[in-house]
Protein backbone atom coordinates (compact mmCIF):
# COMPACT_ATOMS: atom_id res chain seq x y z
CA UNK A 1 0.00 0.00 0.00
CA UNK A 2 2.86 2.38 0.91
CA UNK A 3 4.55 1.54 -2.37
CA UNK A 4 1.63 2.32 -4.30
CA UNK A 5 1.10 5.34 -2.79
CA UNK A 6 4.66 6.40 -3.49
CA UNK A 7 4.25 5.39 -6.67
CA UNK A 8 1.21 7.66 -7.04
CA UNK A 9 2.91 10.66 -5.32
CA UNK A 10 5.43 10.01 -7.69
CA UNK A 11 3.08 9.58 -10.91
CA UNK A 12 1.57 12.52 -9.90
CA UNK A 13 4.53 14.37 -9.43
CA UNK A 14 5.81 13.73 -12.78
CA UNK A 15 2.39 14.67 -14.38
CA UNK A 16 2.22 17.86 -12.94
CA UNK A 17 5.53 19.37 -13.83
CA UNK A 18 5.12 17.65 -16.96
CA UNK A 19 1.86 19.93 -17.38
CA UNK A 20 3.76 23.27 -15.92
CA UNK A 21 6.92 22.53 -18.29
CA UNK A 22 8.02 25.51 -20.14
CA UNK A 23 8.04 25.66 -23.84
CA UNK A 24 11.06 23.82 -24.99
CA UNK A 25 12.64 27.02 -27.20
CA UNK A 26 14.28 24.44 -29.87
CA UNK A 27 11.50 22.47 -30.19
CA UNK A 28 9.24 25.67 -30.92
CA UNK A 29 12.09 26.69 -33.86
CA UNK A 30 12.15 23.29 -35.33
CA UNK A 31 8.24 23.14 -35.36
CA UNK A 32 8.60 26.66 -37.57
CA UNK A 33 11.06 24.75 -39.70
CA UNK A 34 8.98 22.11 -40.12
CA UNK A 35 5.70 24.26 -40.94
CA UNK A 36 7.97 26.84 -43.05
CA UNK A 37 9.50 24.09 -45.23
CA UNK A 38 6.37 22.37 -45.53
CA UNK A 39 4.71 25.47 -46.88
CA UNK A 40 7.18 26.54 -49.24
CA UNK A 41 7.50 22.56 -50.89
CA UNK A 42 4.04 21.32 -51.49
CA UNK A 43 2.27 25.28 -51.59
CA UNK A 44 4.45 27.95 -53.00
CA UNK A 45 7.27 25.61 -55.17
CA UNK A 46 4.68 22.80 -56.25
CA UNK A 47 3.19 22.30 -59.36
CA UNK A 48 -0.09 21.22 -58.58
CA UNK A 49 -3.46 23.16 -59.57
CA UNK A 50 -4.57 26.42 -57.26
CA UNK A 51 -7.86 24.06 -55.97
CA UNK A 52 -5.14 20.83 -54.25
CA UNK A 53 -2.86 24.34 -53.29
CA UNK A 54 -5.71 25.57 -51.28
CA UNK A 55 -6.81 22.12 -49.76
CA UNK A 56 -3.09 21.49 -48.74
CA UNK A 57 -2.93 24.91 -47.29
CA UNK A 58 -6.14 24.37 -45.35
CA UNK A 59 -5.06 21.35 -43.58
CA UNK A 60 -1.78 22.92 -43.18
CA UNK A 61 -3.46 25.91 -41.15
CA UNK A 62 -5.92 23.52 -39.50
CA UNK A 63 -3.00 21.42 -37.85
CA UNK A 64 -0.58 23.98 -37.02
CA UNK A 65 -2.53 27.28 -36.10
CA UNK A 66 -4.20 27.46 -33.06
CA UNK A 67 -7.38 28.92 -34.53
CA UNK A 68 -9.55 28.12 -31.13
CA UNK A 69 -6.86 30.76 -28.74
CA UNK A 70 -6.68 33.12 -31.78
CA UNK A 71 -10.31 33.76 -32.05
CA UNK A 72 -10.65 34.52 -28.38
CA UNK A 73 -8.09 37.07 -28.29
CA UNK A 74 -9.22 38.41 -31.38
CA UNK A 75 -12.93 39.06 -30.08
CA UNK A 76 -10.96 40.39 -27.59
CA UNK A 77 -13.22 42.19 -24.28
CA UNK A 78 -16.39 40.49 -26.87
CA UNK A 79 -15.52 36.84 -26.17
CA UNK A 80 -16.80 37.12 -22.42
CA UNK A 81 -20.13 37.99 -23.47
CA UNK A 82 -20.18 35.98 -26.61
CA UNK A 83 -23.05 32.62 -26.30
CA UNK A 84 -21.42 29.27 -27.26
CA UNK A 85 -23.16 29.15 -30.31
CA UNK A 86 -21.76 33.06 -31.08
CA UNK A 87 -18.21 31.51 -30.13
CA UNK A 88 -18.57 28.28 -32.48
CA UNK A 89 -19.41 30.46 -35.72
CA UNK A 90 -17.18 33.53 -34.95
CA UNK A 91 -14.10 30.88 -34.85
CA UNK A 92 -15.43 28.80 -38.00
CA UNK A 93 -15.82 31.70 -39.84
CA UNK A 94 -12.69 33.59 -38.90
CA UNK A 95 -10.68 30.13 -39.88
CA UNK A 96 -12.69 30.35 -43.80
CA UNK A 97 -11.84 34.05 -44.12
CA UNK A 98 -7.86 33.60 -43.05
CA UNK A 99 -7.88 30.90 -45.18
CA UNK A 100 -8.90 32.69 -48.61
CA UNK A 101 -7.01 35.71 -47.42
CA UNK A 102 -3.89 33.79 -47.42
CA UNK A 103 -4.73 31.64 -50.38
CA UNK A 104 -4.53 34.49 -52.46
CA UNK A 105 -1.12 35.48 -52.02
CA UNK A 106 1.08 32.31 -52.28
CA UNK A 107 2.15 33.89 -55.35
CA UNK A 108 4.05 36.60 -53.65
CA UNK A 109 6.09 34.12 -51.60
CA UNK A 110 7.64 32.91 -54.94
CA UNK A 111 11.59 32.61 -54.65
CA UNK A 112 11.24 33.78 -50.99
CA UNK A 113 13.05 31.48 -48.07
CA UNK A 114 13.03 31.68 -44.14
CA UNK A 115 16.29 32.58 -42.91
CA UNK A 116 16.08 31.68 -38.79
CA UNK A 117 17.33 34.39 -35.97
CA UNK A 118 16.94 32.13 -33.17
CA UNK A 119 13.97 32.54 -29.85
CA UNK A 120 12.73 34.80 -27.57
CA UNK A 121 10.79 34.41 -24.55
CA UNK A 122 7.24 35.29 -24.68
CA UNK A 123 5.42 36.84 -22.19
CA UNK A 124 2.49 34.01 -20.92
CA UNK A 125 1.10 32.57 -17.55
CA UNK A 126 2.43 29.49 -18.25
CA UNK A 127 5.59 30.04 -19.85
CA UNK A 128 3.87 28.12 -22.43
CA UNK A 129 4.57 30.36 -25.26
CA UNK A 130 7.79 31.41 -27.09
CA UNK A 131 8.98 33.49 -30.47
CA UNK A 132 10.40 32.09 -32.99
CA UNK A 133 12.13 34.60 -35.35
CA UNK A 134 13.03 34.60 -38.79
CA UNK A 135 13.32 37.02 -41.79
CA UNK A 136 12.78 36.95 -44.88
CA UNK A 137 15.24 38.43 -47.89
CA UNK A 138 14.14 41.08 -50.38
CA UNK A 139 14.72 41.09 -53.54
CA UNK A 140 16.43 45.28 -52.38
CA UNK A 141 16.36 46.65 -48.89
CA UNK A 142 16.27 45.15 -45.89
CA UNK A 143 14.93 41.83 -45.27
CA UNK A 144 11.63 41.75 -43.78
CA UNK A 145 10.95 40.59 -40.24
CA UNK A 146 8.85 37.52 -38.98
CA UNK A 147 8.26 36.13 -35.80
CA UNK A 148 6.09 33.53 -35.27
CA UNK A 149 4.33 33.36 -31.51
CA UNK A 150 4.37 29.59 -30.84
CA UNK A 151 2.27 27.70 -27.57
CA UNK A 152 2.25 24.49 -26.53
CA UNK A 153 -0.82 22.29 -25.29
CA UNK A 154 -0.84 19.39 -24.25
CA UNK A 155 2.31 18.49 -25.69
CA UNK A 156 1.05 19.76 -29.58
CA UNK A 157 2.79 22.90 -30.86
CA UNK A 158 0.71 25.54 -32.48
CA UNK A 159 1.31 29.37 -33.92
CA UNK A 160 -1.01 31.86 -31.86
CA UNK A 161 0.32 34.65 -34.10
CA UNK A 162 2.52 35.69 -36.78
CA UNK A 163 4.54 39.40 -36.53
CA UNK A 164 5.32 40.66 -39.77
CA UNK A 165 7.24 43.64 -39.82
CA UNK A 166 6.23 44.41 -35.95
CA UNK A 167 2.65 43.92 -37.25
CA UNK A 168 0.97 41.44 -34.93
CA UNK A 169 -2.06 39.71 -37.18
CA UNK A 170 -3.94 38.58 -34.16
CA UNK A 171 -3.95 42.37 -32.58
CA UNK A 172 -4.22 43.96 -36.05
CA UNK A 173 -7.74 41.53 -36.35
CA UNK A 174 -8.56 42.25 -32.75
CA UNK A 175 -8.86 45.97 -33.88
CA UNK A 176 -10.46 45.44 -36.80
CA UNK A 177 -13.40 43.07 -34.65
CA UNK A 178 -13.62 45.16 -31.33
CA UNK A 179 -13.96 48.50 -34.05
CA UNK A 180 -16.47 47.11 -35.64
CA UNK A 181 -18.65 45.61 -33.00
CA UNK A 182 -18.58 49.15 -31.05
CA UNK A 183 -20.19 50.55 -34.14
CA UNK A 184 -21.97 47.63 -35.05
CA UNK A 185 -26.13 47.71 -34.16
CA UNK A 186 -26.02 44.14 -34.40
CA UNK A 187 -22.64 43.71 -32.19
CA UNK A 188 -21.51 39.98 -32.69
CA UNK A 189 -24.12 39.30 -34.62
CA UNK A 190 -23.67 42.02 -37.39
CA UNK A 191 -19.82 40.84 -37.18
CA UNK A 192 -20.37 37.19 -37.90
CA UNK A 193 -22.73 37.94 -40.87
CA UNK A 194 -20.59 40.70 -42.47
CA UNK A 195 -18.10 37.97 -41.75
CA UNK A 196 -19.92 35.43 -43.69
CA UNK A 197 -20.56 37.55 -46.78
CA UNK A 198 -17.01 37.93 -47.21
CA UNK A 199 -16.81 34.57 -47.89
CA UNK A 200 -16.64 33.39 -51.56
CA UNK B 1 11.58 76.67 -50.07
CA UNK B 2 10.77 79.08 -47.25
CA UNK B 3 7.42 78.00 -46.94
CA UNK B 4 8.91 74.34 -47.21
CA UNK B 5 11.00 74.88 -43.89
CA UNK B 6 8.30 76.99 -42.04
CA UNK B 7 5.76 73.98 -42.41
CA UNK B 8 8.06 71.79 -41.55
CA UNK B 9 8.83 73.96 -38.38
CA UNK B 10 4.78 73.92 -37.68
CA UNK B 11 4.87 70.02 -37.63
CA UNK B 12 7.37 70.02 -35.52
CA UNK B 13 5.63 71.85 -33.31
CA UNK B 14 2.87 70.08 -33.36
CA UNK B 15 4.93 66.89 -32.38
CA UNK B 16 6.41 68.68 -29.51
CA UNK B 17 2.99 70.15 -28.13
CA UNK B 18 1.69 66.42 -28.18
CA UNK B 19 1.82 64.85 -25.27
CA UNK B 20 3.49 61.57 -24.94
CA UNK B 21 0.18 59.96 -23.34
CA UNK B 22 -1.49 61.02 -26.75
CA UNK B 23 1.37 59.22 -28.97
CA UNK B 24 0.68 57.03 -32.06
CA UNK B 25 -0.37 53.83 -29.86
CA UNK B 26 -2.50 55.19 -28.16
CA UNK B 27 -5.63 53.48 -27.72
CA UNK B 28 -8.58 55.52 -27.49
CA UNK B 29 -8.70 57.28 -30.35
CA UNK B 30 -9.92 61.07 -30.27
CA UNK B 31 -13.47 60.95 -31.56
CA UNK B 32 -13.45 64.31 -33.21
CA UNK B 33 -9.74 62.95 -34.87
CA UNK B 34 -11.60 59.06 -35.71
CA UNK B 35 -14.44 61.34 -37.29
CA UNK B 36 -12.29 63.32 -39.25
CA UNK B 37 -9.95 60.36 -40.39
CA UNK B 38 -12.66 57.89 -41.19
CA UNK B 39 -13.94 60.79 -43.72
CA UNK B 40 -10.50 61.51 -45.24
CA UNK B 41 -10.16 57.80 -45.50
CA UNK B 42 -13.70 57.70 -47.06
CA UNK B 43 -12.69 60.29 -49.21
CA UNK B 44 -9.27 58.75 -50.03
CA UNK B 45 -11.29 55.31 -51.15
CA UNK B 46 -13.73 56.96 -53.14
CA UNK B 47 -10.82 58.59 -55.21
CA UNK B 48 -8.99 55.30 -55.43
CA UNK B 49 -11.95 53.60 -56.45
CA UNK B 50 -12.77 55.90 -59.50
CA UNK B 51 -9.92 57.90 -59.96
CA UNK B 52 -6.36 56.79 -58.87
CA UNK B 53 -6.88 52.09 -59.10
CA UNK B 54 -8.03 52.91 -62.79
CA UNK B 55 -5.13 54.85 -63.13
CA UNK B 56 -2.92 52.23 -61.90
CA UNK B 57 -4.12 49.49 -63.28
CA UNK B 58 -4.11 51.20 -67.04
CA UNK B 59 -0.68 51.86 -66.12
CA UNK B 60 0.22 48.14 -65.74
CA UNK B 61 -1.20 47.27 -69.01
CA UNK B 62 0.41 49.45 -71.19
CA UNK B 63 3.97 48.85 -69.71
CA UNK B 64 5.87 45.62 -69.26
CA UNK B 65 7.66 44.37 -65.63
CA UNK B 66 10.63 45.56 -66.89
CA UNK B 67 9.52 49.10 -68.03
CA UNK B 68 7.60 49.28 -64.40
CA UNK B 69 11.03 48.27 -62.65
CA UNK B 70 12.65 50.99 -64.54
CA UNK B 71 10.46 53.46 -63.41
CA UNK B 72 10.72 51.66 -59.87
CA UNK B 73 14.43 52.91 -59.67
CA UNK B 74 14.65 55.85 -61.33
CA UNK B 75 12.01 57.07 -58.47
CA UNK B 76 13.99 54.79 -55.35
CA UNK B 77 16.81 56.92 -56.88
CA UNK B 78 15.45 59.98 -55.87
CA UNK B 79 15.41 59.32 -52.71
CA UNK B 80 19.04 58.67 -52.49
CA UNK B 81 19.86 62.20 -51.58
CA UNK B 82 17.41 62.31 -48.08
CA UNK B 83 19.04 59.04 -47.39
CA UNK B 84 22.73 60.94 -47.52
CA UNK B 85 21.61 63.76 -45.49
CA UNK B 86 19.93 61.74 -43.17
CA UNK B 87 22.09 59.25 -42.54
CA UNK B 88 24.63 61.77 -42.07
CA UNK B 89 22.04 63.62 -39.31
CA UNK B 90 21.66 60.29 -37.41
CA UNK B 91 25.50 60.05 -37.43
CA UNK B 92 26.04 56.98 -39.83
CA UNK B 93 28.40 58.33 -41.89
CA UNK B 94 29.63 55.60 -43.82
CA UNK B 95 25.86 54.47 -44.77
CA UNK B 96 25.44 58.28 -46.05
CA UNK B 97 28.56 58.08 -47.69
CA UNK B 98 26.79 54.26 -49.39
CA UNK B 99 23.96 56.61 -50.36
CA UNK B 100 26.45 59.10 -52.12
CA UNK B 101 27.98 56.42 -54.14
CA UNK B 102 24.85 54.79 -55.18
CA UNK B 103 23.38 57.95 -56.26
CA UNK B 104 26.16 59.18 -57.98
CA UNK B 105 26.86 55.65 -59.62
CA UNK B 106 22.85 55.02 -60.76
CA UNK B 107 22.49 58.58 -62.14
CA UNK B 108 25.37 58.48 -64.34
CA UNK B 109 25.74 54.82 -65.44
CA UNK B 110 22.54 53.85 -64.23
CA UNK B 111 20.81 55.62 -66.75
CA UNK B 112 19.24 58.50 -64.34
CA UNK B 113 18.84 56.22 -61.91
CA UNK B 114 16.80 53.56 -63.97
CA UNK B 115 18.85 50.77 -63.42
CA UNK B 116 20.71 49.81 -60.10
CA UNK B 117 24.18 49.41 -61.08
CA UNK B 118 25.76 50.20 -57.59
CA UNK B 119 23.66 47.02 -55.86
CA UNK B 120 25.94 44.68 -58.11
CA UNK B 121 29.01 46.98 -57.10
CA UNK B 122 28.62 45.82 -52.85
CA UNK B 123 26.60 49.58 -52.61
CA UNK B 124 23.60 47.92 -51.53
CA UNK B 125 20.67 50.29 -50.77
CA UNK B 126 19.83 51.35 -47.35
CA UNK B 127 17.21 53.71 -47.34
CA UNK B 128 16.51 56.02 -44.86
CA UNK B 129 14.69 59.69 -44.19
CA UNK B 130 14.07 62.61 -42.21
CA UNK B 131 11.14 60.73 -40.05
CA UNK B 132 13.79 58.14 -38.84
CA UNK B 133 16.35 61.40 -38.04
CA UNK B 134 13.35 62.78 -36.20
CA UNK B 135 12.80 59.34 -34.24
CA UNK B 136 16.52 58.87 -33.47
CA UNK B 137 16.47 62.57 -31.52
CA UNK B 138 13.65 61.14 -29.75
CA UNK B 139 10.67 63.20 -31.17
CA UNK B 140 7.26 61.49 -30.65
CA UNK B 141 5.02 60.34 -33.64
CA UNK B 142 2.15 62.48 -32.35
CA UNK B 143 -1.57 60.61 -33.14
CA UNK B 144 -2.62 58.98 -36.39
CA UNK B 145 -4.08 60.76 -39.24
CA UNK B 146 -5.34 60.74 -42.41
CA UNK B 147 -4.15 62.71 -45.39
CA UNK B 148 -6.17 63.29 -48.31
CA UNK B 149 -4.75 61.10 -51.33
CA UNK B 150 -1.28 60.01 -49.13
CA UNK B 151 -3.09 57.77 -46.30
CA UNK B 152 -2.46 57.06 -42.91
CA UNK B 153 0.37 59.29 -41.01
CA UNK B 154 0.92 61.14 -38.32
CA UNK B 155 2.45 64.76 -37.75
CA UNK B 156 6.12 63.05 -37.45
CA UNK B 157 5.70 61.16 -40.85
CA UNK B 158 4.55 64.34 -43.01
CA UNK B 159 7.16 66.18 -41.36
CA UNK B 160 9.52 63.82 -42.54
CA UNK B 161 7.99 63.47 -46.18
CA UNK B 162 7.79 67.06 -46.80
CA UNK B 163 11.72 67.52 -45.64
CA UNK B 164 12.43 64.58 -47.92
CA UNK B 165 10.33 66.40 -51.05
CA UNK B 166 12.67 68.77 -50.12
CA UNK B 167 15.97 67.12 -51.00
CA UNK B 168 14.40 65.51 -53.93
CA UNK B 169 16.58 66.53 -57.12
CA UNK B 170 13.05 67.09 -58.88
CA UNK B 171 12.21 69.98 -56.34
CA UNK B 172 15.42 71.55 -57.52
CA UNK B 173 15.13 70.40 -60.71
CA UNK B 174 12.36 72.12 -60.77
CA UNK B 175 13.00 75.32 -59.09
CA UNK B 176 16.32 75.98 -61.11
CA UNK B 177 15.78 74.87 -65.01
CA UNK B 178 14.09 77.63 -67.20
CA UNK B 179 13.14 75.60 -70.18
CA UNK B 180 10.22 76.29 -72.20
CA UNK B 181 7.17 77.69 -70.40
CA UNK B 182 5.86 77.97 -66.77
CA UNK B 183 3.31 76.10 -67.40
CA UNK B 184 5.37 73.76 -69.61
CA UNK B 185 7.72 72.87 -67.08
CA UNK B 186 5.22 72.38 -64.42
CA UNK B 187 3.19 70.08 -66.44
CA UNK B 188 6.73 67.93 -67.22
CA UNK B 189 7.36 68.08 -63.20
CA UNK B 190 4.07 67.24 -62.04
CA UNK B 191 3.74 64.61 -64.46
CA UNK B 192 7.05 62.73 -63.64
CA UNK B 193 5.87 63.74 -59.47
CA UNK B 194 2.54 61.57 -60.62
CA UNK B 195 4.16 59.08 -62.02
CA UNK B 196 5.76 58.00 -59.05
CA UNK B 197 2.61 57.82 -57.63
CA UNK B 198 0.62 55.76 -59.81
CA UNK B 199 4.00 53.43 -59.78
CA UNK B 200 3.29 52.81 -56.17
CA UNK B 201 -0.07 52.68 -56.32
CA UNK B 202 0.79 49.66 -59.14
CA UNK B 203 2.82 47.82 -57.10
CA UNK B 204 0.02 47.40 -54.15
CA UNK B 205 -2.73 46.43 -56.31
CA UNK B 206 -3.03 43.16 -54.81
CA UNK B 207 -2.08 43.92 -51.32
CA UNK B 208 -5.07 46.27 -51.10
CA UNK B 209 -7.66 44.48 -52.89
CA UNK B 210 -6.62 41.70 -50.99
CA UNK B 211 -7.14 43.90 -47.44
CA UNK B 212 -10.44 45.41 -48.84
CA UNK B 213 -11.82 41.92 -49.46
CA UNK B 214 -11.19 40.70 -46.59
CA UNK B 215 -11.64 43.50 -43.94
CA UNK B 216 -15.09 44.46 -42.32
CA UNK B 217 -13.48 48.01 -41.06
CA UNK B 218 -10.71 48.40 -43.38
CA UNK B 219 -10.00 51.64 -41.80
CA UNK B 220 -9.26 50.10 -38.54
CA UNK B 221 -7.06 47.41 -40.23
CA UNK B 222 -5.12 49.96 -41.56
CA UNK B 223 -4.87 52.03 -38.96
CA UNK B 224 -3.99 48.92 -36.66
CA UNK B 225 -0.80 47.60 -39.15
CA UNK B 226 -0.03 51.19 -39.53
CA UNK B 227 0.39 52.47 -35.89
CA UNK B 228 2.05 49.08 -34.94
CA UNK B 229 4.80 49.21 -38.07
CA UNK B 230 5.19 52.86 -36.64
CA UNK B 231 6.71 51.50 -33.36
CA UNK B 232 9.70 49.93 -35.34
CA UNK B 233 10.80 53.45 -35.89
CA UNK B 234 10.43 54.73 -32.50
CA UNK B 235 13.95 54.58 -30.94
CA UNK B 236 13.29 56.37 -27.57
CA UNK B 237 10.70 54.67 -26.49
CA UNK B 238 10.83 53.54 -22.80
CA UNK B 239 12.12 50.28 -22.72
CA UNK B 240 9.56 47.49 -23.29
CA UNK B 241 7.42 49.57 -25.32
CA UNK B 242 8.96 48.89 -28.06
CA UNK B 243 7.85 45.84 -29.73
CA UNK B 244 5.56 43.43 -28.50
CA UNK B 245 3.79 44.76 -25.39
CA UNK B 246 1.25 46.69 -27.54
CA UNK B 247 -0.48 43.75 -26.83
CA UNK B 248 -0.96 41.10 -23.82
CA UNK B 249 -1.14 37.85 -24.61
CA UNK B 250 -2.05 36.70 -21.64
CA UNK B 251 -5.40 37.03 -21.89
CA UNK B 252 -6.55 33.73 -20.39
CA UNK B 253 -7.34 35.83 -17.47
CA UNK B 254 -8.50 39.15 -19.08
CA UNK B 255 -11.52 37.49 -21.34
CA UNK B 256 -12.01 34.08 -19.63
CA UNK B 257 -14.67 33.81 -17.26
Amino acid sequence: MKKLLTLLFFAFLMISSNARADIDASKAENFIKNVTSQGIEELINSDVSEAEKKARFTKLFNEDLDLDFIGKFVLGRYWRTATPKQRKEFIDVYRKLNIQAWSERFNEFKGRHFEFLGTEKAKSKDNDQVYVNTQVPMPEGAPASVKWRVKETNGKMRIVDIIIENVSLAITAQKEYTSYIQKSPNGIDGLISDLKAKIK
Amino acid sequence: MNKITKFIYVLLGCCLLIKPAMAAQDDDEDSALESYNRAVFTFNSVADYFVIKPIAKGYRAITTEFIRERVHDFFENLKEPASMINHSLQGNFSESGNSLGRFAVNTTLGLLGTFDVASGWGLEKNKTGFDKTLASWCVPDGPFFMLPFLGPSTPRATAGWVADTASDPLYWANYYTHFGDDWQRYTFYYGITALGFISLREENIELLDNLTANSVDPYATIKAAYIQNRLKINACAPEGQQNDNSYDFDFDEKYDE
